[in-house]
């Protein structure tokens, strides 16, 4: 295991430098000028020249990426040049909210895809109306379901609120869970409330995905020997499914559910923005636009650590599910 | 394998189970809507909250010697004042008395004498005296941001009482009351504030989320990207409004601003709508729909560096080719009215500053016969602005009928302004569907869009005689020497005044005096100005 980890966080960190060299080498290559979100669209060259001096971003490329990398080991990211805050700041600040949201869309994706295949693996009635809608659902790009969904639950029915997280007062910024520890029912149900319409919108395609898989390896196992055996040795089905045919299917669902997670943090931008959710895909939305670099940079570097961490996850649990393989 | 009755049974429990989850989640709370009533309408606050859309973050921190962006000024004018302003509520730009009762000018446009208002106090408790004048000026050229330019050419400032400044400028300038009275111009800030919250950057990182400002309401919350939060200050000198809080939450997707709109979730949206909008909001009767004036315009610019409109016969045919007052009807419907003038509406009085160009569109049919076949050639637009995206592809449309193979094109911000850094890499046309000056003042005007070191003139067509010209104005504020620098630019072809931008102003019915909070300068609302009808 320990072997296991080292090796990840050498490429963990291999990989993360090639990042952030990619992002520094398009800074050169596209035509956007950061710096004009820093001293304002219509200022004049004379002083656009001296906040690229006064930020160091008239000194060569490669010299930038150095002391780039040299904060970056400390700490310090840089300093957005749209907010004039630093960069980790800004990243610590809306960072909880997209987390939040995320980590619950991967749960309602996770338990709608255990449904989808459960009902298709063992017939239970209804389960081709459920796989039907989930289906309908999964075709739709998440902004169509987001603005659909507020079409319908927020502006026809009025029984969802159409944007923000609700009251963000407690101490780690995850509002379920300030809820939770501060037994605030109002502020839990308020989070709840607010998350139901984007957590579903960004859960829908990662749901289906996951679970066609988790079906299909349920489908395999179920016709094994082994299981073959098992009910003829007159076990309930249950404890069939339990025993026999979970573990030994979770594998290659384990895989598409790490995937999903990544490509996730990757979607909530454009939920974000119809939701108005404050999170980093927010964030990095406002800052493309502008050129913003180092919020760029800074977003690139988190989203990139996430999906080694995810990876590494997902192997571990792969390891524990099956035993023969060997991390 | 077909389920068991007990599976069966565990899964209707389940599915009831889930169903009133739902109904749990959607009965508790506030739900949706803030207010009462039906879809579509509100009741007015009876908390003294005012809650405005802002369309995409302000961009920039609230910050007076920093801010240079757009919708950020709302919290700027509502919290900062400075020694003048434009007349809330006109239609052209009149300089109008703010935390400087009167003043005076000498003749040589050298030195300009303040008398400052007594009883002010800013919202540190700080009482406005003649010292603000000097630190806030200070403040701002060691900031160094982009509207700093307004007080580079302050020579000294002097104090012989606590309620008269003094400016003496560097060079003659007739423009200086425009830069004070500009949303962007130098504000007044506590000076006791100022060396209090200094740090290490000029107090950039405390004005980031607080405010050292005069004005009606303080900055009480600043988010970005979230919401900004506006309150009352209680020592205001002027009109106390009925309005305790003012809200501006950030919508980042218009369609979320306008569902909420619509919802009565918001009170009202302030240049923040797409003009494709107008007749939905036209025909809501829960709605006031006002069409109020500004210094802005939409503007066409054509670039030179590029093959296609090197030579001027090629730029003056295809400005020709331009519908003006059906291109602009068509696509801003009220929002404008086609431009009849060089420099922007009223700014030159009389309208002497003609725009003498001229619909024929057979000028370029015969131009583009010369051309050879499918010659290509890009009309540009900002994303993000769908009606310079509207009038970029009318105008494709009918280069394709004339034979020229064009395409339209939108450009990211960033993008757009890095063109004068390299004119080259920018398309043929650009469309800008949304700009304005600084201020109301003709040399704010044509420096900033055709002198290539003003900062908006995107493909660097510059003309040093106009140059000359507008810096000559500029020092004695000579309106004949305006005219002939706007005329000699116009001959370029380089440029075309489209239309006078009118800010399309929506809010609910129960919102009052409107048009009397708006200001021309900053397309934004003086929140204490506004009221609610009796009648609600």
């Amino acid at each position: 295991m320990i072997s296991f980890l080292l090796r990840r966080l050498g490429a963990a960190v291999v990989l993360l430098l090639v990042l952030t060299a990619i992002v520094f080498g398009l800074q050169k290559l596209t035509p956007g000028d950061g710096v004009r979100a820093y001293v304002g669209a219509n200022a004049s060259p004379q002083a656009v020249a001296a906040a690229r001096q006064h930020l160091a971003l008239d000194s060569p490329l490669p010299e930038q990426y150095a002391r780039y990398l040299w904060h970056a080991l400390h700490g310090d990211f840089g300093t957005s040049l749209r907010t004039h805050d630093s960069v980790a700041r800004d990243i610590g600040s809306f960072f909880p909210a997209t987390a939040e949201l995320v980590l619950c869309s991967f749960l309602i994706a996770v338990i709608m895809a255990v449904l989808f295949a459960l009902s298709g693996a063992i017939r239970v009635p209804g389960g081709f109306l459920y796989r039907g809608v989930l289906l309908l659902g999964a075709t739709a790009p998440p902004f169509l379901l987001g603005l659909g969904g507020l079409v319908l639950f927020y502006a026809h029915l009025g029984w969802l609120p159409a944007s923000g997280r609700g009251d963000d007062t407690g101490p780690t910024h995850l509002i379920l869970l300030d809820g939770l520890l501060h037994d605030n029912a109002g502020q839990f149900t308020g989070a709840a409330q607010h998350l139901v319409l984007p957590a579903l919108a960004l859960a829908i395609a990662p749901a289906l995905a996951i679970g066609r898989i988790l079906r299909s390896s349920l489908d395999t196992t179920l016709a094994t020997e082994h299981v073959r055996t098992a009910r003829a040795k007159g076990l309930r089905p249950s404890a069939v499914i339990a025993r026999h045919v979970v573990r030994n299917s979770l594998g290659p669902a384990l895989s598409m559910a790490g995937l999903q997670l990544g490509f996730m943090f990757a979607g909530v931008v454009v939920v974000e923005q119809i939701f108005n959710w404050p999170g980093i895909g927010n964030y990095l939305a406002e800052s493309i636009p502008v050129a913003d670099f180092p919020a760029i940079a800074g977003v690139t570097l988190l989203l990139g650590s996430i999906y080694i961490v995810v990876n590494a996850v997902v192997d571990v649990l792969q390891a524990l599910a099956d035993p023969r393989i060997t991390l | 394998m077909s389920p068991s009755p007990a599976t069966r049974r565990r899964t209707t429990a389940l599915c009831a189970v889930a169903g009133l989850a739902v109904a749990a989640l959607t009965a508790c709370g506030s739900g949706s809507h803030s207010s009462s009533g039906a879809a579509g309408s509100s009741a007015p606050p009876s908390d003294g909250v005012l809650t405005l859309g802002l369309n995409g973050d302000i961009g920039q921190p609230p910050d007076p010697d920093i801010y240079y962006a757009n919708n950020g000024v709302a919290i700027i004018q509502n919290v900062y004042e400075g020694l003048v302003k434009y007349k809330d509520g006109a239609g052209t730009v009149q300089i109008a008395p703010s935390l400087a009762t009167s003043w005076s000018v000498n003749k040589g446009n050298t030195v300009y004498t303040f008398h400052l208002r007594h009883g002010v106090t800013f919202h540190d408790g700080t009482p406005f005296t003649s010292a603000a004048v000097g630190a806030s000026f200070a403040r701002r050229l060691a900031v160094n941001g982009g509207p700093a330019y307004m007080v580079a050419g302050v020579k000294n400032v002097a104090t012989p009482d606590d309620y008269t400044a003094v400016v003496t400028l560097k060079q003659p300038n007739s423009a200086f009351l425009n830069y004070l009275a500009s949303p962007f111009g130098p504000k007044m800030e506590s000076p006791t504030g100022l060396a209090k919250h200094a740090g290490k950057d000029h107090d950039q990182a405390y004005l980031s989320k607080h405010d050292l400002g005069s004005g009606p309401y303080e900055l009480t919350t600043a988010e970005t990207g979230r919401e900004y939060d506006l309150t009352a200050y209680l020592g205001y000198w002027g009109q106390k409004s009925p309005f305790t809080t003012v809200k501006l939450p950030v919508y980042n997707d218009v369609s979320s601003l306008e569902l909420a709109l619509d919802q009565g979730d918001i009170s009202g949206a302030v240049n923040a709508l797409p003009a494709s909008s107008q007749s939905h909001y036209q025909s809501l009767s829960s709605v006031s729909n006002y069409f109020l004036p500004t210094l802005g315009a939409a503007l066409l610019t054509l670039n030179p560096s590029k093959s296609f409109f090197k030579a001027t016969a090629a730029r003056m045919a295809f400005l020709k080719m331009i519908d003006q007052d059906k291109l602009v009807s068509q696509v801003m419907g009220q929002t404008s009215q086609p431009a009849s003038t060089l420099y922007g509406k009223g700014m030159i009085a009389g309208g002497a500053d003609k725009q003498n160009i001229g619909y024929d569109p057979s000028v370029m049919q015969a131009y583009a016969k010369t051309l050879p076949p499918n010659t290509p050639m890009t009309v540009g637009y900002a994303t993000g602005n769908s009606n310079a995206q509207k009038m970029a592809a009318i105008i494709v449309a009918q280069l394709l009928a004339d034979g020229v193979k064009a395409s339209a094109q939108g450009y990211t911000t960033a993008t757009v302004f890095s063109w004068p850094a390299d004119p080259t890499k920018g398309p043929d046309a650009f469309v800008d569907g949304s700009n304005g000056p600084d201020g109301g003042d003709p040399y704010m005007w044509g420096h900033v869009f055709w002198d290539k070191s003003g900062g908006i003139d995107y493909f660097d067509c510059d003309d040093p005689a106009v140059d000359s010209m507008l810096n000559q104005a500029e020092k004695t504020g000579d309106t004949g020497l305006y005219v002939k620098a706007a005329e000699t630019y116009s001959a370029t072809g380089c440029y075309m005044n489209l239309a006078y931008n009118k800010d399309w102003v929506v809010t609910q019915k129960w919102v009052t005096n409107v048009p009397q909070a708006h200001n021309i300068g900053s397309f934004e609302l003086n929140f204490n100005e506004l009221g609610i009808s009796k009648a609600s």
